[in-house]
């Protein structure tokens, strides 16, 4: 009996080597989890389909955080600062200069890559400890001109944004098919999710190409990655400029959705919720950048709806115990120290190990 | 070699200190192309140093390297490595995250052209291309003897696998010069012929120029066309492996004294 999950296939040409989904096992899955996205917000409902939407947008976010930290061993605490130049991006190139669709996203996309690329020299001068506190600082020079900046931002109390996400008759906010017009909400999460499945890809492809293993050679050794030929400047430049754009996409997508921005939004919390979830899904993978969004957006929201019949937490403060919004702050800490100790490969390694189980199967090993 | 041919690399006068600390005294030597030049001496010689110094990781504070026709003292290593240097790692420099072929691979980094851009779009001249590459990486594999080894994590093989691996990348980079830093060191016995049979076959049918570091001196004498005696950061004897053994100061410098 040939075990359950092997790929039986075989290799008759270097090309097959390169296929992502090799196995017909693993098409069927990928093609499975692609229906049941697409089913999603017509089984969850509309609450639901919000929670996913912020969790399509935290994926890009720590996509890039994960391009950059876990693929290139760079770390940062800067990635809010990225993504509320995003957002403020979206705001002025959509709500000021009137770009339409397609142009004030990618607009912000480019925007937040040659900020990146600016940042990006501090890491060939500094590394471990010193870069994040490089990059810490990033996010409290953001916020001040987040918040003195009016004429851009609306200072302290914000600006609203109109940034539509409509490319001629296709409206994300009144998706109309022939048999159904979708909700706002229906609409969006179609666009986000799309936008992450091509993101992802992409990053999947950089990564198994000539760049991506400069990249991981940086990261695991960069003396023997100049010796032999990879150059630390253009690598690590790249890598903040293409991990800048993502997060300033995942920010223009945030501010479109939520019509309304504020400096309060992009804070240092934002940039830990960004590493929580890199490190809960998986340093160093794609899949486990989103895995770990999913998880940690849904989470607070899980607490959140059972916060009634769990002990000790209120959903309002002053109650007596702790509130449901600094137990969600005190969660995203512990669960990284958990993960890092427990599992400090995420949640990804334990799906591998699954999979390895079933492999073997009927075997132990 | 023909004796017209001006050398593939020539060093001249080299020091190299670190405070008060002079690692190279004033070193001198050519290996000429197609040559396999090894350079020996006890811990603390300076061998490593002088790896360093051709491959631009230290600056020597003095004298002047030449490379295929090229000054190149001072120049980064990066534009060393694509003028075609090639080295390995005493203590290994492999990539150990990533799989054989994948650190094979990264050795024609700089022969490679896909962008970021062309790398996110997969399809069309990123795929192309490390279809292309990957022929040439096959028959490096072949070279060391890597097939059974090829999709596994560089950190689950033994060492001896390690090493070869190690050399299967430099040589992924189609070096005119190879540096080989320590090769055997650790190896058993048949780990240790079987290293000595790849360089044999990189210098002879490969026409690669090899020059070794070794600390196994018998391999040195069997393997190399002339050899470098280094102590103390300075130049001993240069010469034929035979005439380099029976030199005094070099006798002096291994054995002791009293020699």
């Amino acid at each position: 009996m040939s075990p359950l999950l092997r790929n039986t296939r075989i290799t008759t040409e270097y090309g097959h080597d390169l296929v992502l989904w090799r196995s017909r096992l693993a098409q069927f899955g990928a093609l499975m989890v692609l229906v049941a996205f697409a089913a999603a917000p017509f089984a969850v409902g509309n609450y639901w389909t919000t929670v996913l939407i912020y969790a399509g947008i935290a994926a890009v976010g720590t996509l890039g955080l994960n391009l950059l930290t876990g693929f290139t061993g760079q770390a940062s605490l800067g990635h809010a600062f990225f993504f509320g130049v995003g957002a403020y991006a979206a705001v002025v190139l959509s709500g000021r200069f009137a770009l339409p669709f397609p142009l004030w996203l990618i607009g912000a996309a480019a925007l937040g890559g040659v900020i990146g690329g600016l940042v990006g020299p501090f890491a060939l001068r500094l590394r471990g400890n010193y870069l994040v506190i490089v990059s810490l600082g990033l996010v409290f020079v953001g916020q001040h001109v987040f918040e003195h900046w009016g004429t851009v931002t609306g200072g302290l109390t914000g600006t609203a944004v109109r940034a539509p996400v409509a490319l001629g008759p296709v409206d994300a906010s009144a998706l109309a098919l022939p048999w159904i017009t979708l909700s706002r909400n229906q609409g969006y999460y179609y666009f986000v999710w799309l936008v992450v499945l091509v993101l992802a890809l992409a990053a999947r492809n950089i990564i198994r190409t000539r760049p991506g293993r400069a990249l991981q050679a940086i990261r695991d050794r960069d003396l023997a990655a100049e010796v032999i030929g990879v150059s630390l400047v253009q690598y690590k430049v790249g890598a903040f400029v293409v991990s800048s754009a993502y997060a300033a996409c995942a920010g223009a997508m945030y501010a479109s959705y939520a019509r309304y921005v504020s400096p309060l939004d992009f804070t240092l919390f934002l940039s830990i919720q960004y590493v929580a979830m890199m490190v809960v899904g998986g340093i160093g993978s794609v899949m486990g950048s989103i895995l770990g969004a999913l998880f940690l957006t849904a989470l607070p929201r899980l607490i959140e709806s059972a916060s009634a019949s769990l002990p000790f937490v209120a959903a309002q403060g002053g109650g007596g115990g702790i509130t449901v919004f600094s137990l969600n702050q005190a969660l995203f800490g512990i669960l990284i120290i958990v993960f890092l100790l427990v599992e400090p490969r995420g949640m990804v390694e334990i799906y591998r190990r699954i999979k390895r189980y079933f492999q073997a199967w009927p075997f132990s090993y | 070699m023909s004796a017209t041919a001006s050398p593939l690399l020539q060093v001249e006068g080299v020091t190299l200190r670190f405070g008060g600390i002079t690692a190279l005294n004033d070193v001198s030597f050519d290996v000429q192309r197609g040559e396999l030049f090894a350079i020996i001496g006890p811990n603390g010689a300076g061998k490593s140093s002088i790896f360093n110094c051709l491959n631009g990781v230290y600056r020597p504070q003095q004298g002047a390297i030449r490379f295929d026709g090229a000054e190149i003292t001072g120049r980064r290593p990066v534009a060393i490595a694509r003028r075609g240097m090639a080295r390995t790692f005493q203590n290994l420099g492999l990539f150990s995250t990533l799989t054989v072929l994948e650190n094979v691979m990264l050795g024609r980094h700089h022969l490679m052209h896909t962008g970021f851009l062309a790398g996110a779009l997969w399809f069309g001249k990123a795929r192309r291309e490390e279809i292309a590459q990957r022929h040439r990486c096959e028959e490096i594999i072949e070279l060391l003897e890597l097939q059974p080894y090829r999709f596994q994590h560089v950190a689950l093989l033994p060492y001896g696998v390690r090493k070869r691996v190690e050399v299967a990348r430099a040589m992924a980079m189609e070096p005119t010069l190879l540096l080989l830093d320590e090769p055997a060191a650790g190896m058993n016995l048949e780990e240790t012929e079987d290293m000595a049979r790849y360089i044999r076959e990189i210098n002879e049918e490969w026409r690669v120029t090899v020059l070794l570091v070794e600390h196994d001196l018998q391999m040195v004498m069997d393997l190399a066309h002339r050899v470098m005696a280094m102590d103390f950061g300075r130049v001993l004897a240069v010469g034929a492996p035979a005439e380099v053994r029976a030199n005094d100061d070099v006798v002096r410098a291994y054995v002791g004294a009293d020699a």
